[in-house]
């Protein structure tokens, strides 16, 4: 090993950075349009509106645990898994993809800041600001009686159940209200990512050598482009109706429920792969680095991601089977939705065979990885089977698409979050997370999923619904429920488990150093925690790996690429 | 040799003081709460929309002069204690594989063979087949016909209603029945065996054709009772199995026989372009079959 000569001695100069009191700090967090720190601010406030949702899920399946169980009241379950949906979905789920991508890709494509540093402020505050006043509903929703009131109508708030007729006081108001402004959050961060990629990358970084994280999130972006508009559409029409009396989607008025939900799901199946895509791109960077080896078929990875893209703007239909479409839309749905399984497949092969023959570190953020391969395979096989419409008309709306769709986005996104948190927290922190504590957190957690989820396909099939507040014994949902809603206690401890680590890691953890991983991407090329300008000088890189490059110049990878 | 020269700056070191960013600015939080107040009065007061269009307007002129007619700015000094350390040379050198390198095992089949070998094959295989069951109709029932009656039983339903002496006789649209259905599933199994035996290691037609006609038998066993009840209450798995080994070894044998032929993978760029010149094209490769 040796190392290179820089063109200046390291200097032992004083630290130029200030010490500031709690008002300064306050501020500099209250103002900054630093994409480091509002990445944080996006991640933790995630975090936050996880545990919130996560308390939620507790409760639902503390009630579900026993038959006529009376743990919570039915309308306040109603309002449980209503918020429990929303806030997984619109606050833990999209900020989750804003707070890796404004972090990151500034410092993998070598470039100081996004684009509209002040956009990107303003995306987070209007995104978290959203969310406050959908929660403010607990105080202000006006019910029936004229007390708070949540949403109850459900994460899709189908119509004409929002109509003011069936949904009095202004619960369902606060949910269309929240929800479009966190959605204008989202819409101009994903504005400022395709700004950015497009326009700030560092000298010699063509979009061939882009990271794939960078690649996944630009096309994520782009996603999220097209694809939420349309809520936002439906959610102006649906407060025109409450207060207009627009009649969009009054049924009784000539109104139509179903454009409600072609204007939900354009938007909410695309939703599914905007959440998921943030996984894809972490697990792309996660995987090579722990197999060391290159990703393997890394172009094909490429033209897999954006043909997803693609195809998951035509298949919004497929939830939609049971509502009685023509055979032909019928057809095209379910052929549509197959074949988004193809480029998926080709994802997972790749993955694989990056691993395949790699010297494997089997550290926390690949063991996160390697369960999401399983679990999400598991709810890609799910998705096939709930394609094909006849299958679907039997399982609609039971317990096995609440199963199919957790283990999409528990058993995919979130443990791919979890794997992109582990391995990045170094970079953030200039700490390394406990690895013991890691691998509690994975192992319990991974448990306690597989407990909740797995068992649910199987009430699905003996034809519990979802939703319901409880059900009668001896159906042979019994058991199944028992078993599913004792798998919380190992995925709390398991969440535990990870929040202790942060704390204990942020104040007494080992210091990471600049690259603990020895990985590829520039953001290793900094300090941990990168400083404010993230690169004295901005890289000039050659190849996908430009770190390799620089740790092997007798064998870097652009004599190849 | 510095690798400014040859291999990019990450993380090098700049000469100047300073670097300028954005300067921190609160309008894009005052903005957001502003429009949120604004569509918070729809559900709550008007007064609080009015308040919030105010706030939207004064927040966004904050802002208006905070990028025009110049943006804002601050110098943020250079801190060295921020500087990065060195990155580390790694010396050992990593092995890179390159298409078609002599002692690579290449995973895909370099040579496959024709489709028509699976159907010769696949034909050949089941008439061996066919003889060991008639073989097995003589010794066990005295007849050659029972075995192609109770086969026939897959499409013809009623097949489940006769006797045993009735089985024994010869039947007009049974066996045709029979033939056609043993026909077109050992052509489609000799086809399948083309496909697969390239990837069978060293003794491909013994393996093929002991292993597969097991997986095929197992196969059958856990299914027959649905797809041929008739089949299922009177079959003899011994004689099966054998009859299964004969389709495997002789349709393995035949398929073997034939001439490979290379896949497009092992072509050079030039050859799968179909670019004709003298010299490019070796003499005995057989590679458009």
């Amino acid at each position: 090993m040796a190392s290179i000569d820089y063109p200046l001695e390291h200097p032992k100069a004083e630290a130029l950075t200030p010490e500031f009191s709690f008002s300064e700090s306050l501020y500099k967090w209250v103002a900054t349009v630093d994409h480091k720190r509002l990445g944080l601010m996006y991640v933790v406030s995630a975090l936050v509106f996880l545990v919130i949702a996560g308390i939620m899920a507790s409760v639902i399946r503390m009630q579900l645990a026993f038959p006529l169980n009376h743990v919570v009241g039915p309308d306040t379950f109603n309002r449980l898994f209503t918020m429990h949906g929303t806030t997984m979905v619109f606050l833990v789920g999209m900020p989750m993809v804003a707070g890796f991508s404004v972090y990151l890709i500034p410092l993998m494509i070598g470039t100081r800041d996004m684009a509209f540093p002040r956009l990107n402020a303003f995306g987070f505050w209007i995104f978290l600001l959203g969310g406050c006043l959908l929660y403010f509903s607990y105080i202000g929703g006006g019910g029936l009686s004229g007390d708070g009131s949540a949403p109850d109508v459900g994460w899709f708030a189908y119509a004409p159940l929002t109509e003011k007729a069936f949904s009095r006081g202004a619960a369902t108001d606060y949910w269309a209200l929240g929800v479009l402004l966190s959605g204008v959050g989202s819409i101009v961060t994903a504005l400022n990512v395709i700004a950015t990629t497009f326009c700030m990358r560092c000298p010699g970084m063509t979009l061939s050598r882009m990271p794939m994280f960078v690649w996944v999130m630009l096309i994520d972006a782009w996603l999220v482009l097209v694809a939420l508009p349309p809520l936002s559409a439906a959610q102006i029409m649906l407060e025109l109706d409450r207060h207009l009396g627009a009649n969009f989607f009054d049924t009784q008025a000539g109104g139509s429920a179903v454009l409600w939900q072609h204007l939900f799901w354009i938007f909410g199946h695309p939703e599914v792969y905007i959440l998921i895509f943030p996984a894809f791109a972490i697990l792309s960077e996660v995987i090579p680095v722990f197999s060391r080896k290159p990703l393997f078929g890394r172009p094909a990875m490429v033209g897999a991601v954006t043909a997803i893209g693609f195809i998951s703007l035509g298949v919004w239909a497929h939830h939609m089977f049971a509502i009685g479409m023509t055979s032909w839309s019928n057809t095209f749905f379910a052929a549509s939705s197959m074949l988004v399984g193809v480029p998926t497949g080709i994802k997972i092969f790749n993955w694989t065979a990056t691993m395949y023959g790699g010297k494997l570190r089997m550290q926390t953020p690949l063991l996160f990885c390697i369960a999401f391969l399983l679990q999400f395979l598991v709810a890609g096989l799910t998705g096939i089977m709930l394609a094909v419409a006849p299958f679907d008309w039997q399982l609609h709306d039971s317990y096995f698409v609440v199963a199919h769709f957790h283990f999409t986005l528990v058993g995919g996104l979130v443990f791919g979050l979890f794997a992109g948190m582990y391995y990045w927290f170094p970079k953030v922190s200039g700490k390394m997370l406990d690895e013991k504590l890691g691998k509690w957190h994975f192992w319990l957690f991974c448990i306690g999923f597989n407990m909740t989820f797995l068992t649910l396909h199987f009430a699905g099939f003996l034809g519990m619904p979802r939703r319901i507040y409880t059900y009668y014994p001896g159906r042979g949902w019994d058991a199944i429920n028992l078993i599913a809603s004792l798998g919380v206690i190992p995925q709390a401890a398991g969440i535990l488990c990870f929040v202790w680590n942060i704390i204990r890691s942020s104040l007494r953890g080992i210091p990471a150093g600049d690259d603990p991983w020895d990985a590829w991407t520039l953001e290793w090329a900094t300090t941990s925690p990168p400083p404010e300008y993230n690169f004295e000088k901005l890289p000039v890189v050659r190849s996908s790996r430009p770190l390799w490059d620089l740790k092997h110049p007798q064998d870097p990878d652009w004599k190849y690429e | 040799m510095t690798h400014e020269e040859h291999h990019g700056e990450a993380g090098e070191r700049s000469q100047e003081a300073a670097i300028v960013l954005p300067g921190p600015t609160f309008w894009p939080l005052v903005i957001a709460f502003g429009i949120t107040l604004l569509l918070a009065g729809i559900v709550t007061h008007w007064a609080v929309g009015v308040v919030g269009l105010i706030v939207t307007f004064r927040a966004a002129v904050g802002w208006w002069h905070n990028v025009i007619p110049i943006e804002e700015h601050e110098e943020v000094p250079i801190d060295p204690e921020l500087r990065p350390a060195p990155i580390q040379v790694e010396q050992r050198s990593v092995v890179r594989l390159r298409a078609g390198e002599s002692g690579h095992r290449v995973r895909i089949p370099e040579r496959i063979h024709p489709y028509s070998s699976g159907l010769w094959g696949g034909l050949a295989g089941g008439v061996a087949m066919a003889a060991i069951a008639c073989l097995y109709g003589l010794v066990a029932q005295h007849s050659i016909w029972y075995p192609i009656n109770l086969l026939a039983g897959v499409v013809i339903p009623g097949m489940g209603d006769q006797t045993v002496e009735q089985l024994r006789h010869f039947q007009m649209l049974p066996f045709f029945a029979a033939l056609i259905g043993h026909g077109i599933i050992s052509i489609l199994v000799g086809i399948v065996y083309a496909v697969i035996l390239p990837m069978f290691p060293k003794y491909a037609p013994f393996w093929a054709g002991i292993l597969m006609p097991l997986f095929w038998s197992g196969l059958v066993a856990t299914t027959l009772s649905v797809i041929n009840p008739v089949m299922n209450e009177r079959i003899n798995w011994p004689w099966f199995v054998v009859a299964q080994l004969g389709f495997g070894l002789v349709g393995g044998y035949f398929i073997a026989r034939s001439t490979s032929i290379r896949t497009m993978q092992t072509w050079t760029l030039a050859e799968r372009a179909f670019v004709e010149a003298p010299g490019l094209h070796q003499p005995d490769e057989g590679k458009h079959g």
